[in-house]
């Protein structure tokens, strides 16, 4: 643990993820690799419906598990020509709040927790479907910028109702 | 006649109406005539390894809490109390002995026997009136296993499940009995589709003609490199009693070899070789092909593939099994299980993991084209015209109605192979179909 974190790294950390909601709303999937780090670790555990005081997480399954490999593949398909679930694409919204910063587990790093929802339409006749969940995320300080180490996402309904994940969380 | 005996009776004739994809009285004589005769797989045992450990799991409608009893004994209960019809069990898996109703506290054993009912002497006047051993937790009529498969019946004269699944079980050990151990799941994901259950049936039963251009970008990304039309065509479509599926042609006539260049490891091929009969040992050998995707009618499939999980170029192979559960007819439940063989080595265990991950399941780069296809006829297929516009299914058939291709000679198998594409499988699922649904 390092000491306390200064305005500076709270607003750094703030600006980080809305710069990178607004890439993924816009698709700019390259430019959200590269605000990633190499050895960036990116999760979303399955939840499961549980008696109070059980645990919430389904051991050993998730809906994510990736590498800087399998995050690459990912969005090098959807920036093809042929991923026909995202073309025509979705219509996306990434609304972030209820951030919360401490000192990272690392030197230079910020850990961050944050609210998200997600609004996807698609399509015409189909209703808009709507992701929520927390993200606990590793901000690492690589040269001037911040960079994503890993991100933990704890999603809030044990039957997604979005049709796929081609989008990122 | 009615509009669905009208639909049915084109099905029988090998025509598909659009709207069985999508229309409410279909879905209505589906609820009625099918999932209640046919066999439902609910659970994979080591889901359940321990005393008391329990999965909540639907056929449609209907609740069941699958649960292995204190003695070992799987059981397939139905999730409601017998006083007044609470569920019993609102989380969808634990560890319980007892399952106590929320309601009124009537209390059950994990055999389903009822054992507590607050008041019971003084209120029911005991047992002479209100006999608690003849109101437990209503069994699933019938309930057996394959290869650690759980499935259940809810007609108490369904044939046996082995009978029922026939020919297909022959190729259900490729995906299951890799080893004397069997396989372990993980899982499974869950997510809802704006899609008619049918629709990944049929296409798992034996659409290999959508794989090249669906999922065109799989290959482009050099994620598994199969797909393409060339390679595809050269599989064999099988065809064997309740279960239908797709193989891809294999480099070699040699087992090991072909193993090996599925991402097998050694260790692996060997324990093949020793659980699979001389039959399937030829299969994957000296015919040289590899089960790929297949359905079990009605609603669960199987997908077996082996694609590149890192930047070295490792190929591993992964299996998974999957439930389409229908909600109505143009909504179904996903459920998606990673399989792996009990005795795989650690690494291989994770590798095959990540391979799934990236391929199939909620995120899965095969699935999301899939179902992106699924949702959008299930929702087109609503119209007035639409629905009683005739889809066609009729490839590999000649006008009236002859395979055009020859069967694959000495195939090894139960059932009946051919190669190169048509719809033979997605043919089959829908002959079944409207035998049950008549």
């Amino acid at each position: 643990m390092s000491a306390a974190l200064t305005a500076e790294q709270r607003l750094a950390a703030h600006d980080f993820l809305v710069a990178e909601a607004e890439a993924l709303d816009e698709r700019r999937y390259r430019d959200w690799l590269l605000m990633l780090t190499d050895d960036v670790r990116y999760r979303m555990p399955v939840r499961v419906t549980v008696h109070a005081g059980g645990d919430s997480q389904l051991a050993g399954m998730d809906h994510f598990d990736e590498d800087r490999y399998t995050l690459g593949k990912r969005v090098e398909r959807l920036s093809g020509e042929h991923a026909w679930t995202e073309d025509p694409p979705s219509r996306m919204r990434r609304f972030v709040t209820n951030v919360r910063c401490a000192p990272g587990p690392g030197e230079g790093e910020i850990a961050v927790r944050s609210y998200l929802l997600l609004f996807r339409s698609r399509g015409d006749t189909r209703p808009p479907e709507w992701v929520a969940a927390e993200r606990r995320d590793v901000l690492r300080s690589v040269g001037d910028a911040l960079r994503l180490r890993s991100r933990e996402i704890t999603v809030d309904e044990s039957v997604l109702r979005t049709q796929n994940l081609a989008v990122f969380l | 006649m009615p509009e669905i005996e009208r639909i049915v009776e084109t099905v029988r004739e090998g025509r598909v109406p659009a709207g069985i994809y999508s229309q409410p009285e279909v879905f209505e004589r589906e609820r009625e005539r099918l999932f209640t005769r046919t066999w439902q797989f609910l659970a994979h045992e080591s889901e359940v390894p321990e005393p008391g450990d329990y999965v909540v799991r639907r056929v449609l409608d209907d609740s069941f809490i699958v649960v292995r009893d204190e003695r070992g004994q799987l059981r397939a209960l139905l999730n409601m109390c017998r006083h007044r019809g609470m569920q019993v069990c609102r989380a969808e898996l634990g560890n319980a002995s007892h399952f106590r109703c929320p309601y009124h506290a009537w209390t059950y054993r994990n055999t389903g026997e009822l054992v507590g009912v607050p008041f019971h002497a003084e209120s029911y006047g005991g047992d002479a009136v209100l006999d608690r051993g003849d109101r437990g937790l209503v069994p699933a009529p019938r309930l057996d296993t394959y290869r650690g498969m759980v499935f259940v019946s809810l007609d108490e004269r369904a044939p046996d499940l082995r009978e029922y699944l026939g020919g297909f079980a022959f190729y259900l050990d490729l995906y299951l009995h890799q080893s004397e151990a069997g396989v372990e799941v993980r899982g499974p994901q869950r997510w809802l589709v704006q899609a008619n259950w049918k629709i990944g049936a049929e296409n798992f039963a034996g659409d290999s003609y959508h794989t090249p251009h669906t999922h065109a970008s799989i290959v482009e990304i050099g994620l598994f490199r199969e797909p393409k039309a060339s390679r595809r065509k050269e599989g064999a479509l099988y065809v064997a009693d309740r279960g239908a599926g797709t193989t891809y042609k294999l480099p070699t006539a040699d087992l090991d070899e072909n193993l090996a260049h599925l991402g097998y490891p050694p260790e692996m091929a060997a324990r093949m070789r020793d659980a699979w009969s001389p039959a399937q040992r030829t299969l994957a050998g000296e015919a040289g092909f590899m089960v790929s995707a297949s359905t079990v009618f009605p609603n669960l499939s199987l997908v077996h593939n082996w694609p590149q999980v890192d930047a070295d170029g490792l190929v591993v192979p992964f299996i998974s099994i999957r439930q389409w559960q229908p909600v109505g007819p143009a909504q179904t439940e996903v459920l998606s299980w990673f399989a792996v063989d009990r005795q795989a080595p650690a690494w291989f265990k994770d590798a095959s993991y990540r391979a799934y991950l990236l391929c199939f399941g909620s995120s899965g780069m095969f699935e999301q084209d899939d179902v992106e296809n699924w949702t959008s006829i299930t929702s087109v297929t609503r119209g007035a015209l639409a629905r009683r516009t005739l889809l066609d299914s009729r490839m590999g058939l000649d006008r009236d109605g002859a395979v055009l291709a020859s069967p694959v000679a000495g195939w090894p198998g139960p059932g009946v192979a051919y190669t190169g594409f048509g719809e033979y499988g997605q043919r089959q699922i829908l002959r079944l179909w409207s035998e049950y649904v008549a």
